[in-house]
């Protein structure tokens, strides 16, 4: 029987779930589009991973992503950590020299530098998706185009235009400018793949100190027209990882055992049966005081697992 | 007068005022998301979080009944200083017609208009009391800072989640009663104990997250408008120090310049390494005071702004370079009025992060063997 450990990376667009050996080789890998139910998409996802490797012993479970705390509580996760140190550590695994890592994702997008294997500095977008997966998607959409088709039509296109990369609106309107007088779809595309570089390493790479090895990864890292946006602008080889669009599933695996490992302890993992036990979260405004958190919770079968957001911890503790 | 204020912080430090001014004080509530909903209604949609906030706070308090709002005014080339019209006009456009605004700008700009607004304020009371009392508030807003400086100490390292925070709530319910400068010395030490007595874990010097928190005034004041960073940060077993506290507000601000202490002078001087002139707001001050955590052997800063805020944003574009200059990491986060915590919680966990293993990298070699040890300390899982 196989010894694994489970990673889970819940975003706003994809929840990813992966399972590693002892020696972090992926043993098995799984993208789900989030869609707005995390619940659901995390019991598909270890469903899946049920399913293609059968009977497993689970040594450990890590949880990352806006939902990992979701995730955490349904699974009964070992480690739940947040996605630029999940991710971060899986780049560090794969490529020991890595300086800057490049991670755009559905909503977020990230820049993470690393030195002597150690995160020294890092930046989110904060106000605009100008420079995340969205921005493309929505793009696509309006140009009748599927996203798998994008990135290829961007390499064929021969001349780049000029797209205003300032916001969503901006970007939009000039588009459909551009379209009118006539450039053709590869065209503006690739001048789409150049906008959203540009406002990301202006964005979110502001003021940073970009050095070589670049690893891009996230769902855009798919892209291969992005891929090749940001090598004619930084005039240097990107790397996009084997696994580039779970990295942040695989990191938090490798904190789990990474965990379990030095601690000597057993997971709390609840076992397969959390696919098929039904969850539910709600919330209420607590009223203990004026803070007025509002309090998530989560049961299992009509039973309370787990609340946080009360900033007291008067419910967080009451379980 | 009914009387009324903008809540930032130690809100009942401002009730006192008044109380000791003999007002009849309408306590404004601690802002909520009925507040901002209320200011970001009535506010111009390009102002900054604060006004909007400060806004929705008069209203509230309006309609409990506030006749009179005090408030204090801008300092130098800052929105700020035109926010207090701004509310005006606003609150007349909505028909308060009776109700008066009084703003008071720093006395130096304006000394007339200064005494004006306290004979306004002063509610005939004889001068020896004013200033009697006046001096016990000034002791109060010292003890109640000093207490609360405390609990950004003790918090992190809290066994019970969540007691210091409770103490707290405890200690301000006690000031708020506090009626004479005997009994204010008096609770203080019964305060102090409280707060000593907390159980709390040891931790080594060497393992202790020190994060100085900097921005503008309002979203560093007001934990409802930040989502309660100092709690968050406390929780994540790192001592914060705010670069504001109500009390140095004062001396900075109200007390004569000759009287003021010379603390305020060396930060401005130490923000002026990198800002030059004043450019209003807390801009100056503010890495003023980053300089001065570093000198203090912090080991972060959180900069906190108000989306928009030009003079933190002139900061915020110095941050990089102040950052390597000073080698320490400085996290900026603009506010506004998402409430969406999700993505703050994510970048204030991975700067922690980088900061602790910023601190074990560098102690790598002498302390390999303690870091097996700490291993469990090391991987905590966050909840």
């Amino acid at each position: 029987m196989k010894s694994i450990y489970i990673g889970v990376d819940v975003g706003s667009v994809s929840t990813n779930v992966v399972a590693i050996d002892r020696d972090v080789n992926v043993l098995f890998k799984t993208y789900i589009r989030t869609n707005g139910q995390p619940i659901d998409s995390v019991k598909e996802g270890i469903r899946q991973l049920k399913e293609s490797l059968g009977d497993v012993e689970v040594l450990g479970v890590g949880t990352t992503g806006s939902g990992r705390q979701l995730a955490g509580a349904i699974l009964g996760a070992d480690v739940i950590k947040n996605e630029i140190t999940a991710h971060a550590t899986a780049t560090i695994h794969f490529v020991p020299d890595v300086r800057t890592i490049f991670e755009i994702g559905g909503q977020d997008s990230k820049i993470i530098i690393i030195k002597d294997q150690m995160v020294v500095d890092f930046a989110m977008n904060t106000v605009c998706a100008a420079g995340t997966g969205s921005f493309l998607d929505h793009q696509a959409e309006r140009l009748k185009i599927p996203i798998e088709q994008f990135g290829d039509l961007a390499l064929s296109a021969k001349n780049s235009v000029r797209i205003a990369g300032r916001c969503t609106v901006f970007a939009e309107s000039d588009m459909i400018a551009k379209q009118q007088f006539g450039f053709s779809k590869a065209e503006i595309i690739r001048g789409l793949c150049d906008a959203l570089v540009r406002n990301y390493l202006n964005n979110v790479g502001r003021g940073k100190n970009l050095e070589p090895p670049y690893v891009f990864q996230g769902g855009v890292a798919a892209n291969r027209g992005i891929k090749a946006a940001f090598e004619r602008e930084l005039k240097s080889e990107i790397i996009v990882p084997e696994h580039f669009n779970v990295m942040g599933a695989i990191g938090s695996a490798i904190l789990a055992k990474d965990y379990i490992e030095k601690n000597k302890v057993k997971t709390n993992f609840r076992g397969f049966d959390a696919a098929d036990i039904e969850f539910t979260t709600s919330s209420f405004e607590c009223k203990g005081c004026s803070n007025r958190c509002e309090v998530v919770r989560v049961a299992m079968e009509g039973k309370v697992i787990a609340m946080w957001g009360d900033r007291c911890g008067k419910w967080t503790n009451s379980l | 007068m009914k009387v009324s204020f903008p809540y930032m912080g130690s809100a009942i430090v401002y009730k006192k005022l008044f109380e000791f001014l003999e007002h009849e004080v309408i306590m404004p509530p601690k802002p909520t998301q009925k507040t901002m909903d209320l200011g970001v209604k009535y506010s111009p949609e390009f102002a900054c979080i604060p006004l909007k906030m400060v806004m929705g706070t008069y209203l509230e308090a309006i309609e409990r009944g506030a006749k009179v709002l005090v408030t204090s005014g801008g300092h130098g080339p800052c929105r700020a200083g035109f926010y207090g019209d701004t509310h005006r006009n606003i609150l007349k456009s909505l028909g308060y017609d009776d109700v008066e605004l009084i703003i008071f700008d720093a006395p130096q700009d304006n000394w007339k208009a200064f005494w004006q607004n306290v004979q306004k304020v002063r509610n005939g009371l004889p001068w020896h009391k004013i200033i009697n009392r006046m001096y016990t508030l000034y002791r109060f807003v010292q003890k109640l800072d000093e207490l609360e400086k405390m609990v950004q100490k003790i918090r992190p390292y809290e066994i019970n989640k969540g007691q210091t925070t409770q103490v707290w709530n405890e200690i301000q319910e006690k000031f708020d009663k506090i009626k004479t400068r005997k009994e204010l010395y008096e609770v203080y030490e019964e305060c102090k104990k409280m707060l000593l007595s907390i159980p709390t874990k040891e931790v080594d010097e060497k393992d202790r997250i020190r994060v100085g928190i900097v921005g503008e005034i309002y979203v560093v004041m007001e934990s409802s408008i930040n989502f309660g960073i100092e709690e968050i940060l406390g929780n994540l077993g790192v001592e914060v120090e705010r670069s504001l506290y109500l009390f140095e507000w004062i001396n900075d601000n109200l007390v004569p310049w000759v009287l003021r202490p010379r603390r305020f002078k060396e930060i401005i001087k130490k923000g002026q390494r990198y800002i030059k002139i004043l450019i209003g707001g807390h801009a100056v001050e503010t890495v003023g005071h980053i300089v001065d955590f570093k000198e203090r052997g912090f080991d972060g800063i959180v900069h906190l702004m108000p989306f928009a805020c030009l003079p933190e944003l002139v900061t915020q574009s110095l941050i990089p370079k102040i950052s390597k200059e000073l080698d320490i990491p400085i996290l900026s986060l603009p506010i506004d009025e998402q409430t969406g915590k999700a993505n703050m919680l994510t970048r204030i966990e991975a700067f922690i992060d980088l900061l602790r293993h910023r601190k074990k990298g560098k102690t790598k070699e002498v302390f390999v063997d303690e870091l097996q040890q700490h291993a469990e300390e090391e991987r905590v899982v966050m909840v």
